[in-house]
């Protein structure tokens, strides 16, 4: 499915320390325009609850998670 | 700025007059001593940057409402109106203070300026200029806390590679159970933080302790304390809280980080358990023999930057010391040290804000310290303190490597 998904931006976020991880997504989200999608890389265990709360309260979409390895990519589509 | 909102803000600071409120608000004299005790001041030197400069914004403020002679004669006392030139000063302030408290212990009356700037904080809040990044997380957070079945499996999948990893440098059979969570009846409730390392370390070390514990579904961090929201600092904190009481822990054990040990230490009343930071663990499992380490594995000079909230503001200053001498041959100490530490410059949720240059100039008087004790390695406590010990590692090409104490601990196990 991932391969699916047309994406416009990605970052790499392995490494990071806590909070970046996050602040670095919202700060991406916000240049974006609706409909476009970011994959963010994370190597950070809390991102898989981190990320979806972040989505929940920002109004945008986790529409994929794929893992390959230590890392995590969450596919994240702007919703508004 | 409207009268509407105006009077909104003037009861928002209604609200923040308790009477040690008043007694900082009321009485400095101005004598000037706690400028030279700012380690933003001491990178940058500008009023503004000062702890009496960023208490002035909010006193003036005061004055010009809740003093007769603001009121009456507001050019005699430089009692000013809220208007936006005000709340921007309000921004500055607040959030170039880092809350470690280190004017307060030089100021002759123990004035606390990050106390005093919560008034900043709360008024920046109901006029919707509060740090955007500071809003974000601290809404996230509370919404884990509501939501937090939802993200369970996929949070409990990771959780299963870094056993792998545990497994691995324990030398462990299987990696099954060796980080437990939602494990009744545990006798610790450990809190980490997103990071593997605040993970894995811990579990290291509680898994070669024999340790009965289980890790939290949530991080540490509390974004609600740095934004100055109580009621979402106190929403985040009482996310563990439950969960610890769920779970019937004894002991609730809380990763590096300054602010998120303080809080249920010390600001949420009564608990019906113990509150613990992982440095006073380790230093117990040491003094119990639950744990060995490789007696002055480190031969590199090593010092150690205190925390100001797990130090100055938490009493916590001999627990890493002996950890640190027992695995180092060439401890040196910064000068000064514990209570009189010079910030890092990271705290207060600074490290969130897009501020490294800032982050770089205030971290002047940690580099000084740093560099006059001649370390290679430089240790602290504090998730905040290790990220901006980093910047300024960078800021300014110096070459020391920047530890966890935890992790220090974890690969000097014997």
């Amino acid at each position: 499915m991932a391969d699916d998904i047309k994406v416009d931006v990605t970052m790499d976020l392995k490494g990071l320390k806590c909070p970046l991880p996050v602040v670095k997504v919202s700060q991406q989200v916000k240049k974006m325009q609706v409909g476009q999608v970011l994959v963010a890389e994370t190597t950070d265990p809390g991102a898989h609850a981190d990320f979806p709360a972040w989505a929940k309260t920002s109004g945008n979409e986790i529409i994929n998670i794929v893992k390959e390895g230590d890392a995590s990519k969450f596919f994240i589509k702007k919703l508004k | 700025m409207d009268n509407e909102k105006r009077k909104a803000l003037i009861a928002k600071i209604k609200t923040r007059l308790s009477r040690p409120m008043r007694y900082y608000l009321d009485l400095c004299t101005r004598c000037g001593l706690c400028y030279d005790t700012c380690h933003v001041f001491y990178g940058i030197p500008r009023k503004e940057y000062s702890p009496v400069g960023r208490a002035e914004v909010v006193r003036r403020i005061y004055k010009k409402y809740f003093r007769p002679s603001g009121r009456i004669f507001p050019s005699w006392g430089d009692a000013k109106e809220i208007d936006d030139h005000a709340m921007d000063e309000l921004l500055d302030a607040a959030f170039s203070c880092t809350g470690c408290r280190r004017c307060m212990i030089h100021c002759p009356f123990g004035i606390d300026t990050p106390f005093l700037l919560s008034i900043a904080k709360v008024l920046l809040i109901e006029n919707g200029t509060a740090p955007e990044e500071l809003t974000m997380l601290a809404d996230g957070a509370v919404e884990k806390g509501e939501s937090i079945s939802e993200f369970k499996e996929g949070y409990r999948e990771v959780i299963r590679d870094l056993e792998k990893e545990v497994a691995k440098r324990i030398g462990a059979a299987s990696p099954d159970g060796l980080i437990p969570l939602e494990k009744k009846g545990a006798d610790i409730l450990f809190v980490g933080l997103a990071g593997a390392h605040s993970i894995v370390n811990p579990a290291i070390i509680f898994n070669k302790a024999g340790a009965s514990w289980t890790l939290s579904w949530f991080e540490a961090v509390n974004f609600g304390a740095f934004l100055g929201d109580p009621e979402k600092m106190q929403r985040i904190a009482d996310r563990v809280v439950k969960e610890a009481i769920a779970l019937g822990v004894k002991e609730v054990v809380i990763v590096e980080c300054g602010t998120a040990y303080r809080i249920p230490k010390f600001l949420l009343g009564p608990l019906p358990f113990k509150v613990s930071s992982i440095v006073e663990v380790i230093h117990r499992y040491l003094k119990e023999g639950k744990i060995k380490i490789k007696e002055k594995a480190v031969q590199e000079a090593l010092t150690y930057h205190d925390p100001c909230q797990l130090g100055r503001n938490a009493g916590v200053y001999e627990e890493p010391r002996e950890i640190l001498q027992s695995i180092c041959a060439d401890y040196r100490e910064m000068t000064p040290n514990r209570a009189f530490n010079w910030c890092c410059g990271g705290g207060g949720g600074l490290v969130a804000l897009d501020n490294e240059q800032f982050r770089i100039k205030s971290g002047r008087a940690k580099y000084d310290q740093i560099v006059a004790t001649g370390a290679k390695i430089v240790v602290s406590a504090c998730e905040n303190c290790i990220f901006q010990l980093d910047t300024i590692k960078s800021g300014y090409s110096m070459d020391i490597e920047v530890k966890s104490l935890t992790e220090l601990v974890a690969e000097n196990l014997a």
